[in-house]
């Protein structure tokens, strides 16, 4: 047997199973001192652990969470509030979304020459509706194929 | 050594399976016999994981309810009892950071609610000196775990206080195996020697 006892390292690799060097482990298999070492702290954490709850109190809080799980979504008042604010909303939704459209700013020279144009072309046109221009001024006329009368 | 949630769950993979299945399916029976096997993991995590003075049964309960309204999320990769734990975990930290506590693992002797950290340390001995020490020798341990950096803290917790195995530790804190060697490591370490040269 080796007379060095396991370094630090190799405890821990002891206290948490690890595979150790084959010289250490075989030191540790026929050291008392490095095996207590190493059984005295795993004792200690084993006491550390303390003691797991009785079976009375597993039970309650099992059934606690698989009633929580299993039991009907309760209606909830809030949830009424909550829809009746929904609806609300929805409602105002066409009131909120629909403007007036502004018309656009007219440009009055713009529109005048407009006219000017419209009544060269066909001075009619801006004492009768369409309907009533054509009826007086057959399109013939207008393209230039002047009729005989 | 054996791993506690290898201990204490003997149903194989496959009948774990079944039942995660049929819980899935709104089976209450096949529910209850799933946290049946894994709750003493829950409820050792959460005890470690919280403060004293933290309601653990509720923690376990929610712990619980989350798993069962998530179990579509459980892909089956891992065990069960380290996915379970995992939730745990982030419920556990979720609450220490909402409340801004600092985690520490509780010393008092709490005898009324049955949780006495030292309980495992045997009071009928013959000789109280003995006793004494043992129980001092508990405390201190449990002190250091409570100095270590949170994730040292963590997996500590999960190898010797809950029973986890490396790659169920890994699962529940999200991390690789390495990275679990490590802290591990680290945490033995500062904590053992602590606790040897605290002994007489």
């Amino acid at each position: 047997m080796s007379i060095l006892h396991l370094n630090d390292d190799e405890l821990n690799l002891a206290v948490l199973g690890d595979d150790l060097p084959a010289e250490a482990a075989a030191h540790l298999g026929e050291c008392l001192i490095c095996r207590k070492r190493r059984d005295t702290f795993l004792a200690l954490a084993e006491q550390a652990r303390g003691a797991d709850p009785d079976e009375a109190t597993r039970a309650r809080v099992r059934e606690g969470a698989l009633a929580a799980w299993g039991a009907p979504r309760q209606r909830h008042p809030m949830r009424w509030l909550a829809a009746a604010a929904a609806m609300i909303v929805v409602s105002l939704l066409p009131l909120v979304l629909h403007r007036k459209v502004e018309p656009p700013a007219l440009n009055a020279e713009t529109v005048l020459l407009e006219v000017n144009q419209v009544l060269e072309r066909d001075p009619l046109s801006a004492l009768a509706s369409e309907e009533v221009v054509d009826t007086v001024v057959p399109v013939s006329y207008q393209s230039g194929e002047r009729s005989v009368s | 050594m054996a791993s506690v949630a290898q201990r204490e769950t003997p149903v194989g993979r496959g009948d774990e399976a079944a039942l995660v299945d049929a819980a899935r399916g709104g089976d209450r029976d096949a529910a209850e016999a799933l946290l049946g096997l894994h709750e003493l993991l829950v409820f050792r995590t959460c005890r470690r994981l919280l403060p004293a003075g933290e309601d653990v049964e509720a923690a376990v309960q929610e712990t619980f309810l989350r798993a069962l309204k998530n179990l579509n999320r459980f892909t089956g990769e891992g065990s069960f009892g380290a996915w379970i734990v995992a939730i745990a975990v982030n419920l556990c930290r979720d609450r220490l950071r909402r409340r801004r506590l600092v985690p520490f693992l509780p010393l008092e002797v709490r005898e009324e609610d049955g949780t006495d950290p030292l309980g495992a340390v045997p009071s009928s001995d013959p000789n109280p000196e003995r006793v004494a020490m043992a129980r001092q020798a508990v405390r201190q341990m449990r002190a250091e775990v409570s100095r270590l950096p949170r994730r040292q803290q963590e997996v500590f917790a999960l190898r010797f206080f809950v029973g986890l195995d490396l790659e169920g530790i890994a699962t529940a804190l999200g991390v690789d195996v390495g990275t679990v060697k490590t802290h591990l490591h680290r945490a033995v370490h500062r904590v053992r020697v602590a606790v040897e040269e605290a002994r007489p």
